[in-house]
């Protein structure tokens, strides 16, 4: 048989053409939009980290087992909203949302399912240059940027000190941190994570100080030398008022979400994202092959895959056999 | 682009030509911002009492948690209600689903099928030389790695192109027959052209869903109004005798349209029709803000890990396809390139060129050829990193210290004046303003703008936006003028300066936006800069042409009365081409403005935060409110820098 008939491209084109006309008529439901069968679309979150994941399980879902994947890129509250309208599936690397969760979850809309933990954990909170710890030992605690912060005075916030945020996306409870410690600190906004790094980058190469929001795992933890900020440990409801937050951040165990009918289907797709777990220093591997080395993300995917076979051979649901 | 698609709105006629001295406009205009200055140091005086401060912000939080709660209904009934399901949801899906299914006919055809079909397409209507650009830019697709992308940001152009001009073509054609529905619908097109696209993003994405469906909406509205515009015009261009003689000869009016006037209005259409895609490409990029996929995509991906040299070469092949797009639907519109080819042939023509693509298209499929190998990419990102790096490191200190400076002694004391002031005074004021460039009615738009800015809730953040607005609209326009005018001078300068300024407009501001920051630091001035990138190309283009148009015996009379070159310029030239500079003024000012709040990616913060934070967030209220705000500023600010409108003929 010839090459593009066996591909079957000619059927999957027919499949899209038919999805559209069944569209067409009377009530139209968002998730009936066309899209590639054997598809698995998976959300991207603008971190680094969170595309090493992706790719990675892009790259096995392709090329091991046969699915087509699309990445799409989006911030993370609209992700679950595309898993909601059943435009995505799965969102690989959740931080949080309890929010989100009531919302959307079993016990709200019951469109979206907690997938359990990525086996990955993640630090956020506030950093400063390793430079500036040595010359000022104390600052990398609560006690040492409040006795520091005019340090962080810039041209755009005058009298206080700068708190550089990050991606207005991320999850944030600086407010409410400076009002409970009573810091002399503006948070300017960087509006976009490459912008805070590339400020972040000018400063480190200058020495200037810098008090910025940042989190673990990153892959300009690797590049720069930073120190993470001491603050009392997070407990149990010190966040409840984002506007007084006598707390560090929490550790966030990572997980996945899916969109409720995707498990439904109990696709070999779906289970293989469900047994997929592995380990901060396999996405670091990933992750920092995409952003120090420069490789497109999909050939550090497949280094990566290639190099751990016994990691990923489990994670594939037993007895499948390709399609 | 929208340069000439606003000349038919745009014209404008001084002051002067009512009898008003010139001079005498802008001593009153100085007398008015003398007055808000005053009023803010008389209110900073007393210290800020409550009379005088900004505008108070019930209303708008009011407006927001209203705002919020219809976001809540929406998510919570977007597959139940009515509405949506008979309504909305047939949009979204019908062109999400169109997306994906061009995308699969382009991923069918293969990279061969489609680089045979581009360029034989485009040879027939637009000559060889056409051909061969469309070669380079598939060559540019192919070699830079991007060719999915590619064919996606095409997908999404097709479909938003066509959804544009499914509606606006029957638009232009009834506003072009009737004259009642042409001034009726006039001020909205004249709307949806000063709204930064940022404003409408969060509202179409709430009702169309994220991705592609919201992307190919927002793109449409983009890139709807000079298709409407331009079909009008050429419409009413049709000569009348030829209209007349049909209808003697007894024709109805649909065979006058479709006889007459659609059939000779062809060219000017087809203009029309090229400014919509134009518009659709720079729009297509911003799209990937609401989860759009392709080259704009790419972009933001590489900028993400602040890989500026991959983002440039996404950016080229961006560029790329605007000037083949322009050149080729450009050759459909004059025509001029087009191979003459004996009607008897144009058959065989045809039938050959469609062989030709299904065998290749065959041949590529049996070969199994996929997307382009990308092991045969040429990665031109490291050397254009290094580049960026290298010169970061010569001219990023002195460029720092000019942020610095910037921020500290021009925007922070503007913005302290315009935030500080009692906002009542500011609204006295802009109003003052609006009468004095451009009459009662403008002064009306101009107060009813600022109070519902106030009542929005954002006050504060909108008279921060309006700061940076003016700051970099000053120096676009004084730049822009020097160069317009250095320009006119020398030919070998305005030839070099062309492909410049071509590239400029059609680079997506993205691309610079995120070294401005290494350059300038954080903060307002890295998106000023931006701004005037982004706004100067149009303005310099306007002052050039306006003073080339001045007649040459004009200028010999000049000349012949002894006029230095200096006093040629100030008082012919300029004086002259002033239709054209008040125009370029006010493009310069809308351009900055659209591009000032999407400067709140790289931390100008203000309204277009405001719309940022509301997308990530799901903060509906605030980033509608900001929108709307957005919205309110621009038409201040056209208003009062349109004058006053030439009485209509």
């Amino acid at each position: 048989m010839p090459r593009f008939m066996r591909k079957g491209a000619l059927i999957r084109l027919l499949a899209v053409v038919l999805a559209a006309v069944s569209v067409s008529s009377c009530a139209v439901r968002t998730d009936q939009v066309a899209r590639d069968p054997n598809t698995v679309r998976i959300a991207v979150n603008g971190w680094v980290g969170y595309e090493a994941s992706a790719e990675v399980l892009a790259y096995i879902l392709r090329e091991e087992m046969g699915y087509e994947v699309q990445l799409m890129r989006v911030d993370e509250q609209p992700a679950w909203q595309a898993l909601d309208q059943g435009v995505l599936d799965v969102i690989v690397e959740n931080w949080g949302h309890e929010d989100l969760m009531e919302l959307y979850g079993p016990e709200g809309k019951g469109t979206v399912v907690d997938g359990g933990p990525t086996g990955n954990e993640g630090v956020i909170g506030w950093y400063v240059p390793a430079y500036l710890v040595e010359e000022y030992p104390e600052i990398a605690t609560m006690e040492g940027i409040k006795e520091y912060s005019e340090l962080f005075r810039t041209a755009q916030t005058g009298d206080s000190g700068e708190f550089l945020a990050g991606a207005p996306g991320f999850v944030t409870q600086d407010q409410g941190m400076i009002n409970a410690f009573d810091l002399d600190l503006e948070i300017v906004y960087a509006g976009s994570e490459a912008s805070q790094i590339t400020e972040v980058r000018r400063r480190y190469a200058n020495e200037e100080p810098v008090l910025f929001y940042f989190y673990d795992p990153q892959w300009l933890q690797d590049e720069l030398d930073l120190v993470k900020v001491e603050f009392p440990p997070y407990f149990e409801g010190c966040d409840d008022d984002l506007e007084d937050v006598p707390c560090d951040y929490p550790v966030y165990e990572l997980n996945k979400i899916f969109r409720a009918g995707f498990v439904e289907t109990g696709d070999p797709a779906y289970q293989f994202l469900d047994n997929w777990r592995w380990s901060n220093s396999n996405q670091n591997a990933v992750a920092r092959m995409i952003a120090d080395e420069g490789l497109d993300p999909s050939e550090a995917a497949e280094i990566w895959v290639e190099e751990n076979p016994d990691v990923w051979r489990d994670w594939i649901p037993e007895g499948y056999e390709g399609r | 682009m929208a340069t000439v698609t606003r000349s038919d709105s745009g014209q404008t006629t001084g002051n002067s030509a009512d009898g008003t001295p010139l001079t005498w406009t802008w001593v009153q205009a100085v007398i008015a911002i003398a007055v808000l200055v005053a009023g803010y140091w008389v209110s900073r005086a007393l210290g800020h009492p409550g009379w005088s401060g900004p505008f108070p912000s019930a209303t708008g939080e009011w407006f927001m948690a209203r705002m919020d709660d219809l976001y809540l209904w929406i998510v919570l009934n977007r597959n139940d209600s009515p509405l949506f399901l008979y309504g909305f949801n047939y949009v979204s899906v019908g062109l999400g689903s169109a997306v994906v299914l061009i995308n699969q006919i382009l991923d069918f055809l293969t990279w061969v099928g489609v680089t045979v079909l581009g360029v034989l397409a485009s040879w027939r209507i637009a000559g060889w030389r056409v051909a061969l650009l469309v070669l380079v830019t598939f060559a540019v697709f192919a070699l830079t790695g991007l060719w999915n992308e590619s064919m996606t940001t095409l997908s999404l152009i097709i479909t938003s192109v066509l959804a544009a001009l499914l509606v606006g073509l029957p638009l232009g054609v009834l506003a072009g027959r009737s004259e009642r529905f042409y001034r009726g619908i006039r001020p909205v097109l004249d709307f949806m052209q000063i709204l930064p696209a940022f404003a409408y993003l969060l509202p179409f994405v709430l009702l169309f869903g994220i991705g592609n469906p919201a992307a190919v909406v927002v793109t449409a509205v983009y890139a709807m109004p000079p298709a409407v515009r331009i079909t009008a015009l050429a419409i009413r261009e049709v000569d009348k005798g030829a209209i007349e003689a049909t209808t003697s000869l007894g024709s109805t009016p649909w065979q006058v349209l479709t006889k007459v006037q659609l059939p000779m209005a062809r060219r000017t259409i087809l203009l029309g029709v090229n400014q919509t895609i134009m518009l659709a490409v720079s729009m297509v990029v911003i799209a990937s803000v609401i989860g759009a996929g392709g080259l704009g995509d790419a972009i933001y991906q590489a900028l993400a890990k602040v890989n500026v040299g991959q983002a440039f070469q996404a950016g080229v092949a961006i560029v790329m396809l605007a000037i083949a797009m322009d050149r080729v639907t450009g050759a459909v519109g004059h025509g001029a390139r087009t191979p003459q080819i004996a009607p008897r042939f144009r058959l065989p023509v045809l039938g050959a060129g469609l062989a030709i693509v299904i065998a290749s298209v065959g041949v590529a499929r049996f070969l199994g050829v996929d997307g382009w190998p990308r092991d045969l990419a040429v990665d031109i990102s490291d050397p254009i990193n290094a580049f960026n790096e290298w010169f970061e490191a010569v001219a990023g200190g002195f460029t720092a210290a000019l942020g610095t400076v910037t921020q500290s002694f021009v925007i922070n004391p503007l913005t302290a004046v315009l935030t500080g002031s009692p906002w009542w005074l500011v609204v006295l004021v802009a109003a003052a303003l609006g009468w004095i460039f451009a009459g009662v009615r403008t002064a009306v738009i101009s107060g009813v703008s600022f109070v519902v800015v106030g009542l929005l809730g954002v006050w504060t953040e909108a008279m921060d936006t309006l700061a940076q607005v003016l700051v970099a609209a000053l120096v676009t326009i004084a730049l822009g003028v020097v160069i317009g005018v250095l320009a006119s001078r020398s030919d070998v300068f305005a030839a070099i300066l062309k492909p410049i300024l071509d590239a400029m407009q059609t680079l997506p501001p993205f691309v610079y936006l995120i070294p401005a920051v290494a350059f300038f630091g954080l903060g307002p001035v890295p998106a000023l800069v931006a701004a005037v990138v982004f706004a100067l190309p149009p303005v310099i283009r306007l002052v050039n042409d306006g003073i080339r148009g001045v007649p040459a015996n004009t200028l010999e009379a000049g000349v012949s009365q002894g006029s230095t070159k200096w006093q040629l310029l100030t008082k012919v030239e300029l004086p002259m081409a002033r239709g054209s500079l008040l125009l370029a003024v006010n493009q310069g000012i809308i351009l900055v403005l659209s591009m000032v709040v999407m400067g709140a990616l790289v931390g100008a913060g203000a309204l277009g935060f405001g719309v940022v934070f509301g997308l990530a967030q799901n903060q509906f209220g605030l980033g509608l409110a900001s929108g709307l705000a957005i919205v309110c500023l621009g038409l201040f600010l056209d208003r009062v820098t349109q004058g006053r409108r030439a009485p209509r003929a």
